[in-house]
């Protein structure tokens, strides 16, 4: 347990309006070995951002609360930490890209500046060492050093993510938390950038948590997979766990309702049946089981425990947690 | 058969500050009955403002557009207004899109009032009834308003407004793009079963390769506002001509681990479309690209039967780029 840089125990985070709680996570746990990236996929309103931000100590407050559990980062719960303690975390031992690198660079600061910035604040340097940092960061992103002085406005999105990814490795951050960071980016774009988190992520041996809705980035970039539904991880394990042994019913409606490369003229998608559950009024037992086709009636009494079906691989379901081959 | 839609050489500029920016140039293509066009490429590439030329949303700067065999370039009000009912389009945010003052029903209803469909409001409501069925909103949502509604079900609004009309033919501007993958399939089943059902044409236009596959019978890749690539849907995913194409499919992220096809990273990001140069536009970023590229525009020709490419240098490419990136879909 000492080699997990991350653990997350029975994380419950609720947002509260008119006094009525909106369940974001429930009960949420995993962990995050060194140098490891999982990916957190689910759709939206799932609770993904939510505990992204929880890691952090992001969640607004007061309308956002933590209900209980810990966020163990090195062994020291990020929930009872200090605000000077967080203010040392952020940046430097924890760093976070945002989906839209339109809003998350400030407009009236040079690119530079805001590099220099997290240098600055993290270490004891001098103003021109940080400056020089700043230049190497660029470069290293793929941006010429010469542009340390051009403002957000001028670059492109492709290139704002990139300031963004310097941002937040210029303090070489052992957990990296990567919320969307190429949902706002085109494809051949989004090819770039994906490359550059790897390259980054390898040379440093950074850990990651990739937030995502796209199995295809996933599939790309992650060792391994938690997928989460209505606020609680309903199966993680390795990435070959997820994609080639999928066994949560969800996990497995999320890959049949995606158009597939290879797929006949005239076929037709599997959609997952109704929506998303509101948060403010999840179903009794299984959250999932109201849009399953194999809820049962203990499905909908009883909110099943995760199950470890093979060593590794969790599953939380009644029917599918139980053995593999009934499945 | 005479296609339903046919476009020649159709040009939209707008004027800017620094120039004029060529949002489409030059786009020729036709669409039979039935059938589905998906037009595909990244941001700034003209795609939306091609949909929106042909449906008259902005004038053409030049070109031709036929519907149905007429001469549609140049309309009057009058025209335009019965234009309309044939020709609708639904867009990409449903959030945006729908006037969130109005409840379900008058949304649907609207259009059905502007053209003096029904002569009593009774079977007007009627109309609205059986659409909401069709496109599968529950009717209890009639007097329900678009803000109490998710995403999904806001664009099963855009949808049956769109088909309030009978319209034959109708451009899908990005319709899943802002919806989550189990709604995205349920929106794209319904567009399918409508499709079979009453006929119509569609122009979907989208930047997931992946749903265009799936959608289209025809698809045609677009680059600064030209057609570079179009062919059937099914060939364009085996056998591409041309560079981008190539590199744009080998960027989709496929959600499986054993396929580690080797992608082709493009140089940069794609160019300014103010005031273009007379070479090939994608040259800048081609991998391949060479002196000739940039002497003059290449031209969409017909490479293969029905395969139209526009690349100077299709030919040595071909064998060329199947070596180094085989792409197994």
């Amino acid at each position: 347990m000492s080699e997990n840089l991350l653990d997350i125990k029975n994380l419950t985070v609720y947002y509260y309006r008119d006094g009525k709680p909106i369940k974001a996570v429930n009960d949420l746990s995993f962990s995050l070995g060194k140098g490891e990236t999982l990916g957190l996929v689910g759709e939206t309103g799932a609770g993904k951002t939510t505990t992204a931000k929880a890691i952090l100590k992001l969640v607004p407050e007061p309308q956002g609360k933590y209900e209980s559990g810990e966020i163990l980062l090195d062994g020291k719960d990020v929930l009872k930490m200090s605000k000077g303690q967080l203010r040392r975390m952020r940046g430097h031992d924890v760093a976070m890209i945002f989906q839209d690198p339109m809003t998350s660079l400030n407009p009236v600061l040079t690119v530079g500046e805001q590099i220099a910035e997290v240098v600055r604040l993290h270490s004891k340097v001098s103003r021109a060492e940080a400056t020089k940092k700043a230049q190497e960061m660029l470069e290293m992103v793929g941006i010429s050093g010469s542009r340390y002085t051009a403002y957000p406005h001028e670059f492109s999105g492709g290139m704002k993510q990139r300031v963004v990814i310097a941002i937040a490795l210029a303090c070489n951050p052992r957990l990296l938390i990567a919320d969307e960071p190429t949902t706002a980016l085109d494809v051949t774009i989004q090819a770039q950038v994906l490359e550059l988190i790897k390259d980054l992520k390898d040379k440093f041996n950074t850990s990651m948590l990739l937030i995502t809705h796209d199995l295809g980035i996933v599939a790309e970039v992650c060792d391994k997979v938690a997928v989460i539904y209505a606020g609680e991880i309903v199966e993680s394990g390795t990435a070959e766990d997820i994609f080639d042994r999928g066994t949560h019913p969800y996990t497995e409606g999320l890959f049949n309702c995606l158009p597939r490369l290879d797929s006949e003229e005239g076929e037709r998608l599997n959609p997952i049946k109704g929506l998303a559950p509101d948060p403010m009024n999840l179903p009794a037992g299984c959250a999932f089981h109201p849009r399953c086709p194999y809820a049962t009636d203990a499905c909908r009494q009883s909110n099943p425990k995760p199950v470890e079906i093979e060593p590794g691989h969790f599953v939380k379901c009644h029917v599918r947690g139980i053995g593999k081959e009934d499945a | 058969m005479a296609p339903l839609l046919e476009v020649k050489g159709l040009k939209k500029y707008f004027k800017t500050g620094s120039g004029l920016l060529h949002a489409v140039d030059d786009v020729s293509f036709s669409i039979e009955k039935g059938t589905t066009l998906g037009i595909v490429g990244e941001s700034g590439c003209g795609k939306s403002t091609l949909g929106r030329v042909i449906l008259h949303l902005l004038e053409p700067t030049d070109g031709q557009i036929f519907f149905e065999g007429r001469d549609i370039t140049r309309v009057n009000k009058k025209e335009l207004h019965e234009l309309r009912k044939d020709m609708q389009i639904i867009f990409q945010d449903p959030y945006s899109s729908i006037n969130p003052r109005m409840t379900v029903k008058e949304i649907i209803e609207e259009p059905l009032i502007i053209h003096n469909m029904y002569k009593s409001a009774d079977e007007r409501r009627h109309r609205v009834q059986e659409l909401m069925d069709t496109v599968g909103l529950a009717r209890r949502l009639g007097n329900a308003y678009p803000h109490e509604l998710d995403g999904g079900r806001r664009q099963r609004i855009g949808v049956a407004r769109a088909l309030s009309l009978n319209p034959k033919f109708i451009v899908c501007d990005e319709p899943v793009s802002a919806l989550d993958v189990s709604i995205q399939a349920q929106i794209i089943n319904l567009l399918q079963d409508l499709q079979r059902e009453l006929g119509l044409t569609y122009i979907f236009i989208t930047h997931d390769l992946s749903v265009v596959r799936h959608i289209s019978n025809e698809i045609g890749v677009m680059y600064l506002g030209q057609m570079v690539e179009k062919t059937n849907a099914r060939e364009l995913f085996k056998n591409q001509l041309h560079p981008y194409t190539k590199a744009l499919l080998s960027a989709i992220p496929v959600p499986d681990i054993h396929n580690k096809s080797k992608r082709i990273i493009l140089r940069g990001e794609i160019s300014t479309p103010i005031d273009p140069a007379d070479e090939c536009r994608f040259s800048v970023r081609c991998n391949h690209a060479c002196e000739q590229c940039r002497k003059g525009q290449p031209q969409l020709v017909e490479a293969e039967p029905n395969h139209f490419v526009a690349c100077k240098r299709w030919q040595e490419l071909k064998g060329r780029m199947e070596a180094d990136a085989p792409m197994e879909v």
